[in-house]
């Protein structure tokens, strides 16, 4: 008897839950391929590919995918290539109380690139007269999103056995060497999986590139997206609803990719 | 090719650990040479020392007619194989033999070849193409090996090459690598806390306790006459008998049985004497009964209290004895230590 | 890198909050030292406290109570379940996660609506209820546990799958329930995850400016977030935000510190 309340009790949570989960993301399937789209989640009315053609005539849109690309990529070289200096420095350096310093300073990073700091990076960034600039964005998502990509590098690095490095520098292999020949291949899958989640994360950031870039042109499609307004004012449904999707199919594909080429390994920072 | 001279070595860790404490070394060239002591008696800080890794806090190293004390480890022409064997996961097999001859700018297929034959020398043909994840142990410690002597240094260092390996394959690898270093003829250092190993490579032995040599002499000099209680009690794998005595008249004197005869002043001493020094008979100058027998294969660690006082011996296979029986003991071979050392 | 990530920044915006920075006008080109009058302004700003309790709604009914409860109630129920229910599940949760935040905003502002939202229609609402007018505060609430269950999720998965099984079969043998399993095996084996998952999403959802996607700038969803948002650039009083924004940053310096201390004291 118990056993059989149970069981129905777990699947009336799966199932509860399998709905909220599922029913807001069936929108985003149906929705782009709808002749006429509305707010109601139901299977297109008139299937065609209307709303993507509408992409194409949009004057920012196709640019604005662009522009999330550039700051995409930007960030993610300058944060792979300075985690990777820092995490090895921090792994290899015998510094008392370095473990719970980077874990202070990850947890007051998810702080400090919040809302918290909206202001002074907004000032900072208009004193240095950065607005409006791609580099400005990058800067500061690279800022806010490094301690996270070193602490999980660092995590990383620190399963190599010191024995690499010290074996190479016994055959005379010099620093630089060290880090190209062993320790970069050796930390391969750990940078890769940084680099992932750098663009994922770029790619969907909204308030940074929000405050920080007015210029249509220049937007990234996070920004732009909440732009799309037909004459009479109300929202292009179709628009709206096939860019998204456009806009979300290479967030997913880089999560497939990560999760099935080096499993999913479970970070406690993985999003800031 | 050349020796290694170490003088007045001492290396104190930040946070005060004294691991290495005035230590003065000569390891003649071509030698094969093991240093060998309990865990954390500062083998692997001295290896490191010599191969640069660590700075000293004072003291000198020299290695051939050079002062390398202040030079980095690249430019000191030694080669260390790990205790992991540090194989890079990411290279095939003749890279990693290779590694070396890379970094002195050596052409690709200068390397390569140079690896080949280095390679199969050392048994590894047709493994060449394989990652190191792919090899056994014992492949992987020989392929540690062939990057090692790929690179011709003056030295090699050697940090626990066969602790990795089962107890088998250790018995193979020791015999192997012995006579790998009498073909090449390389001054080697051999760190090892493992006495029998110790004992069978070795041309010389520096038994080495918190920091300090205890004793360096020739496998048979340390096995046979330990320099002091420490060394005694750490050599042998069948623990000495280190029993408590005393000496009057020259007489030297075990559970007041008279052992033997020698040239030492009067007083308290401790007695030392390996069982396998110690016969089993009908009569001999201590008496007791037997406690425990322990079978070693060929032999048995036969245990006979005497007196209170427990006393190893080791019986041929033929010459078993049952526990309870009495039995007469006879020492030969007999040490006396006054204050820890070897005084006859 | 400390000073880079916290020296600086913090300085920084104790300059800003001590000045009488604007975007535009005069105070723009040469703000004024005005010392401790935006931080007293603050304190004494029935808004900002309006604001501040919101906020303290929207942190605990989302994160502390939402996620943490459904992340633990799936990771829980999913434990054992099939494997492509589990898979399936996870996969849907996990979408939500790594969704773009301006596409979920979206997502939830069609379930929202008041004439064609799945809602109302779900719940045969005639007419329809405008969700994010009628409810800002709740609406935002079910988005942010609906977004950030994910995380929950996953790392009480990763920590019950910690568990050594002989400790759960022990309890089996012992006949206990599923309830005193719960409380002697399980929950003394996740305390630290459940305390550490606790303080991340508490300062992710603190921070989140995401809800401003769904409710704009409605008076009575104005979390702190959105709250210096207005305040910041669409009125252009830096100074007065700034120092609301390093009030904040102290709220959440106070909150980890409180959690640290907990968890030392508890878990050591
Ligand atoms: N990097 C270090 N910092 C501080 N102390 C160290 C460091 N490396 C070694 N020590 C200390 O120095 C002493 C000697 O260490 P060492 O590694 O040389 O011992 P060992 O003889 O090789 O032992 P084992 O047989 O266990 O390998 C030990 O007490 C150790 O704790
Ligand atoms: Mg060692």
């Amino acid at each position: 008897m118990m056993l059989v309340v149970k069981r129905i009790l777990t699947y009336v949570v799966m199932g509860v839950g399998t709905a909220f989960f599922a029913l807001p993301v069936l929108w985003l399937l149906s929705a782009p391929l709808d002749d006429t789209p509305t707010y109601a989640v139901r299977p297109p009315r008139t299937f065609s590919l209307d709303n993507f053609a509408s992409i194409m005539d949009n004057r920012y849109a196709v640019a604005s995918l662009v522009n999330s690309t550039i700051l995409s990529l930007g960030t993610m070289v300058l944060v792979v290539s300075a985690a990777a200096l820092a995490a090895y420095a921090l792994s290899r350096a015998r510094v008392p109380g370095r473990d719970a310093l980077i874990y202070l300073l990850l947890l007051l990073s998810s702080v400090v690139t919040g809302t918290a700091a909206m202001v002074p990076i907004f000032l900072l960034i208009f004193q240095l007269g950065l607005i409006d600039s791609h580099f400005g964005v990058i800067l500061v998502l690279t800022g806010g999103l490094l301690p996270a990509a070193i602490f999980l590098l660092k995590d990383f690095i620190d399963t190599i056995p010191p024995s690499f490095e010290e074996s190479a520098r016994v055959f005379g292999a010099s620093p630089l060497q060290i880090l190209r020949q062993i320790v970069v291949p050796v930390a391969r899958p750990g940078l890769a999986t940084i680099a992932v989640w750098t663009v994922v994360q770029v790619w969907g950031s909204f308030l940074t590139p929000f405050i920080l870039l007015r210029d249509p042109d220049k937007q990234p499609a996070a920004v732009l997206v909440r732009t799309f307004y037909t004459e009479g004012g109300s929202p292009n449904l179709g628009l709206i609803a096939a860019f998204s999707l456009l806009y979300s199919i290479p967030v997913v594909l880089m999560y497939l990719l990560a999760w099935s080429r080096y499993g999913f390994r479970f970070h406690g920072g993985i999003k800031t | 090719m050349a020796g290694i001279e170490i003088s007045a070595l001492t290396k104190e860790f930040p946070g005060g650990v004294q691991a290495l404490n005035g230590l003065d070394l000569s390891i003649a060239d071509g030698e094969f040479f093991a240093l060998l002591g309990p865990s954390g008696c500062g083998k692997t800080t001295l290896l490191r020392t010599i191969a640069g890794l660590e700075t000293p806090t004072s003291g000198s190293v020299r290695i051939g007619d050079r002062d390398v004390t202040r030079l980095p480890p690249g430019a000191r022409n030694v080669a260390m194989v790990f205790q992991d064997y540090a194989l890079f996961p990411h290279m095939t097999i003749e890279d990693n033999i290779a590694y070396p001859l890379k970094i002195r700018r050596q052409a690709r297929e200068t390397r390569l070849k140079h690896a080949h034959d280095v390679g199969s020398q050392l048994g590894l043909d047709g493994l060449m193409r394989r990652r190191p994840a792919e090899l056994s142990g014992g492949q992987q410690q020989r392929v540690a090996l062939a990057r090692a002597v790929a690179c011709h240094p003056s030295a090699f260092l050697f940090d626990e090459p066969l602790s990795n390996l089962d107890a088998r394959l250790r018995l193979e690898a020791r015999t192997f690598l012995k006579r790998l270093q009498r073909q090449l003829g390389v001054t080697t250092v051999f760190v090892t806390h493992d006495q029998a190993e110790a004992l069978a490579l070795a041309d010389r032995i520096a038994v080495m306790e918190a920091g300090r040599i205890r004793q360096i002499g020739t496998p048979r000099e340390v096995f046979g006459r330990p320099a002091n209680t420490f060394v005694a009690g750490f050599i042998g794998s069948t623990p000495m008998n280190l029993l408590p005595g005393v000496v009057r008249d020259g007489a030297v004197l075990v559970a007041a049985q008279q052992l033997s005869v020698l040239d030492v002043p009067d007083g308290e001493v401790v007695v030392g004497v390996r069982p396998e020094y110690v016969a089993v008979t009908e009569n001999g100058p201590l008496a007791g009964a037997v406690a425990t027998v322990e079978n070693l294969g060929t032999s048995s660690l036969v245990t006979v209290d005497v007196d209170g006082l427990s006393i190893g011996a080791v019986v041929p296979e033929d010459r078993e004895v049952e526990p309870g029986t009495r039995v007469a003991l006879n020492p030969t071979r007999v040490l006396v230590y006054r204050d820890g050392e070897l005084v006859s | 890198m400390i000073g880079v990530f916290l020296v600086f920044p913090g300085l920084w915006t104790l300059y800003i909050g001590a000045t009488n920075f604007r975007l535009t006008g005069v105070s723009a080109r040469e703000p004024d030292f005005v010392g401790l009058d935006n931080f007293e302004r603050a304190l004494t700003d029935q808004t900002f406290y309006h604001s501040l309790w919101l906020t303290l709604i929207f942190v605990f009914g989302s994160a502390v109570v939402g996620q943490n409860g459904l992340g633990f109630t799936l990771a829980w129920a999913l434990r054992d379940a099939r494997k492509w229910i589990r898979r399936t599940l996870e996969a849907l949760v996990l979408l939500a996660w790594i969704l773009p935040s301006s596409v979920v905003a979206f997502l939830w502002i069609a379930m929202l609506d008041r004439d064609g939202g799945t809602i109302n229609a779900l719940l045969g609402t005639v007419p329809g209820i405008a969700w994010t007018v009628e409810y800002p505060l709740l609406s935002i609430i079910v988005f942010n546990i609906w977004r950030g269950t994910a995380f929950s999720m996953m790392l009480y998965s990763a920590a019950l799958s910690s568990i050594p099984p002989s400790h759960l079969e022990t309890a089996r043998l012992a006949g206990s329930s599923g309830t005193q399993t719960l409380r002697d095996v399980v929950f003394p084996h996740i305390k630290r995850h459940a305390l550490t998952n606790t303080l991340l999403i508490t300062l992710w959802t603190f921070n989140d400016f995401t809800p401003f996607l769904i409710t704009a700038s409605d008076y009575d969803a104005e979390i702190i977030a959105t709250f210096i948002y207005n305040k910041a650039i669409v009125g252009g009083e830096m100074g007065y935000s700034g120092a609301i924004s390093l009030l904040v940053l102290l709220m959440n310096l106070l909150l980890a510190l409180v959690y640290l201390r907990v968890a030392r004291r508890r878990l050591a």
